[in-house]
């Protein structure tokens, strides 16, 4: 390696596309609106060391526009989308990648940085405890398998099922075992300890905050655009079969219309169909159909069997129970308590 | 991918410092570098896995604000060709500088006026005429300040946004209590100041918004400050004779996070805005920075020869910041 080594750059990067990526590290995801309130922050920086001294730098693209203060709309898609572009372009030899998706509730697309390779432990590792991210690994155990079935496909839990995942399961290492496994002469890792369940709620709340957790109003967690950026492709690989058969029911799939991940959204009234849609993409999609039947099956399409919470929230059972339920939950969690025989740990 | 950096027990690193400065003599990683290496075409690649895994290591430390250590970086990045160090670090700076526009700080040492009496009875024995290092380092940001605003770079969302900026504002009004204060807080005084915050028992937690723990303990707040850095507990054992008990001072990533520049506005919220005579004062208090500890006999002759004048290594150029 020479002494004269440069990291490559894109072209034109200056310091405004670096406080713009400083920016969107520090808040994980970044929408449209978000992103041209920020990109004319910078402009407006950039114009004002240039009123300052005139040493020409920070001529990016996209804020060509003189002097003073930059008004968020006059800032475009295109703009936004070449920053993006530049940023990524800058992160990717070092394996960060700037990812977008639609928000499968709200419509809204979402950008996120987010490490190229990554599992549960190399998003959490360094800022979480090993029992910590041990729980994380089960809750996403409980979303993706045990609340994932060819006739119930939740991909959430609510908070009892979450307290549930509190202790250590025997088939512990079945979800991403075979990492575990291969590092096993090294680091034989010791059964996790099971967490409090005042420290499930605190974790699940600074998961929340952190961005990684959605709560719904009807008190279920699933996971959010960026964690599912981020992890999809740990997913895959970890919960469905790397050969299925055609028309196997796999764990995880993706939406009939845009192909990205589908967590919430509708599926074909024929339970044994593996055909998905996002709710966002159903209109779209329908428009370019003569008639109302699953693609695969030629089943009519209601769009009332769904992926995700509604697939309980929307049951008769769950109308009528809904307070009962909730009683009932809080009285089994009391019963569980794991709180008693920890040693108090680091 | 490099493995998940693994936690270290914090007593063993708190102790391990000290005595890691004196062993690794730094011209080995000269000496150390085979002049082979640089013509093998292999060499050039893994050295860029070695300067990325550096770069991608230093990013996660910050995210939860774990210093970056020599001897950690030794561990996970360089693995068995632990000779080229400085190569390494040297490229990793570059490129932090380059794309993210922030650079690796070294920590300042554990000032000598810090250490128990007992403590430097030894360090005195042990220690040579060598400038001590900490190898310890930190991210900060290297951007042009027009570029560090609020709105441009927010707290970070290491817990929550609205926590990050609560547990930033404590630290600082600490540092800056403890600054004004000529550097040193007797226990009693900074409990006095923490009720007058109504901060004695409780903090605002990480994060706010967990119904579930929406405060939390001012001593746990307070022990992750020292953890991190920010603060630095000294507890005098008594056979010293001295009755002060504990004293707390300002810790190396706070010095470097929390300037002086900080610790002035500060004042200017605390005093409603900014006035001539306050500037005045200002300027003479934070300037007395430091020089006013000591007064402990035969112990200020060591510092006079060991600690620079003012004890303040803030370097002037790093802002606070770091946070991403
Ligand atoms: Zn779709
Ligand atoms: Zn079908």
């Amino acid at each position: 390696m020479a002494d004269d080594w440069e990291p490559p750059l894109p072209p034109g990067y200056n310091d405004a596309h670096r406080a713009f990526l400083q920016a969107f590290m520090a808040r994980g995801t970044l929408t449209f609106r978000e992103g041209r309130k920020l990109l004319a922050a910078i402009a407006s920086a950039s114009n004002a060391g240039r009123d300052g001294d005139s040493d020409g730098e920070g001529e990016g693209e996209g804020h060509g526009h003189g002097h003073g203060p930059v008004n968020p709309d006059s800032i475009t898609m295109a703009d936004f989308e070449s920053w993006v572009r530049t940023v990524r372009e800058a992160v990717e030899p070092l394996d960060f990648d700037v990812r977008n998706t639609r928000d499968q509730v709200r419509g809204e697309r979402v950008w996120a940085f987010v490490n190229a390779h990554s599992d549960p432990v190399t998003q959490l590792g360094t800022a979480r405890t090993p029992d910590e991210v041990a729980y994380v690994k089960r809750l996403l155990d409980a979303m993706f398998d045990q609340h994932n079935t060819p006739r119930m496909e939740v991909m959430a839990v609510d908070e009892g099922q979450a307290l549930r995942a509190s202790r250590p399961r025997g088939r512990e290492s079945q979800a991403g075992g075979d990492a575990d496994a291969g590092e096993e002469g090294t680091q034989a890792p010791a059964a996790a300890r099971p967490l409090k369940h005042s420290e499930v709620l605190a974790l699940l709340a600074s998961l929340v905050a952190e961005g990684w957790l959605r709560k719904s109003q009807d008190g279920f967690y699933d996971l959010t655009p960026r964690a599912l950026m981020e992890l999809w492709p740990w997913l895959v690989e970890t919960y469905n079969d790397p050969e299925p058969a055609d028309g196997d029911w796999q764990r995880i799939k993706f939406c009939e219309a845009c192909k990205e991940i589908v967590t919430h959204g509708q599926r074909c009234d024929n339970l044994d169909c593996t055909v998905r849609l996002h709710d966002i993409c159903d209109e779209a999609f329908w428009r370019t159909r003569s008639a109302r039947t699953c693609p695969k099956c030629g089943t009519p399409w209601e769009g009332n069997h769904f992926v995700g919470e509604r697939a309980v929230t929307t049951r008769a059972g769950f109308q009528r129970g809904r307070g009962a339920r909730r009683r009932t939950e809080a009285a089994q969690n009391d019963e569980e308590p794991v709180d008693e025989e920890e040693e108090e740990g680091a | 991918m490099p493995p998940p950096p693994r936690r270290r027990p914090q007593e063993l690193e708190e102790e391990e410092e000290e005595e890691d400065t004196q062993q690794i003599p730094d011209h080995v990683d000269e000496d150390g570098d085979e002049p082979m290496e640089d013509a093998d075409a292999d060499a050039g690649g893994e050295m860029n896995t070695m300067i990325k895994n550096l770069v991608r290591y230093a990013l996660a430390c910050e995210f939860s604000r774990t210093p970056i250590r020599r001897d950690a970086i030794r561990d996970k990045v360089l693995g068995p060709r632990g000779r080229s160090f400085k190569k390494v670090f040297a490229g990793a700076q570059k490129q932090l500088r380059a794309t993210f526009g922030m650079e690796m700080v070294e920590l300042p040492t554990k000032d000598r006026n810090l250490l128990t009496t007992e403590q430097k009875r030894k360090a005195a024995k042990s220690q040579s005429q060598k400038e001590p290092t900490s190898n310890a380092y930190i991210l900060v940001s290297v951007l042009p300040e027009a570029y560090t605003t609020p709105n441009i770079i927010p707290p970070s969302k290491v817990q929550s946004a609205d926590g990050e900026a609560a547990y930033i504002g404590l630290y600082t009004i600490i540092i800056a209590i403890i600054t004004l204060s000529g550097g040193e807080l007797s226990e009693p005084r900074l409990r006095r100041y923490l009720t007058r915050l109504n901060a004695a028992e409780n903090m605002p937690s990480m994060n706010p918004h967990d119904a579930t723990a929406p405060s939390e303990k001012t001593d746990a707040v307070l022990q992750r400050m020292v953890k991190q850095g920010y603060l630095v507990k000294v507890t005098e054992s008594r056979s010293a004779g001295d009755d002060e008990g504990t004293t707390w001072h300002v810790g190396p990533r706070g010095k470097i996070e929390v300037d002086k520049e900080a610790i002035a506005n500060v004042v200017r919220a605390v005093y409603g805005g900014s006035s001539g005579e306050l500037e005045k004062k200002l300027e003479t208090s934070l300037k007395i920075k430091g020089r006013s500890r000591g007064g402990e006999g035969a112990v200020e002759e060591e510092e006079v020869e060991e600690a620079p004048p003012d004890g303040d290594p803030g370097p002037s150029h790093h802002r606070r910041h770091g946070r991403r």
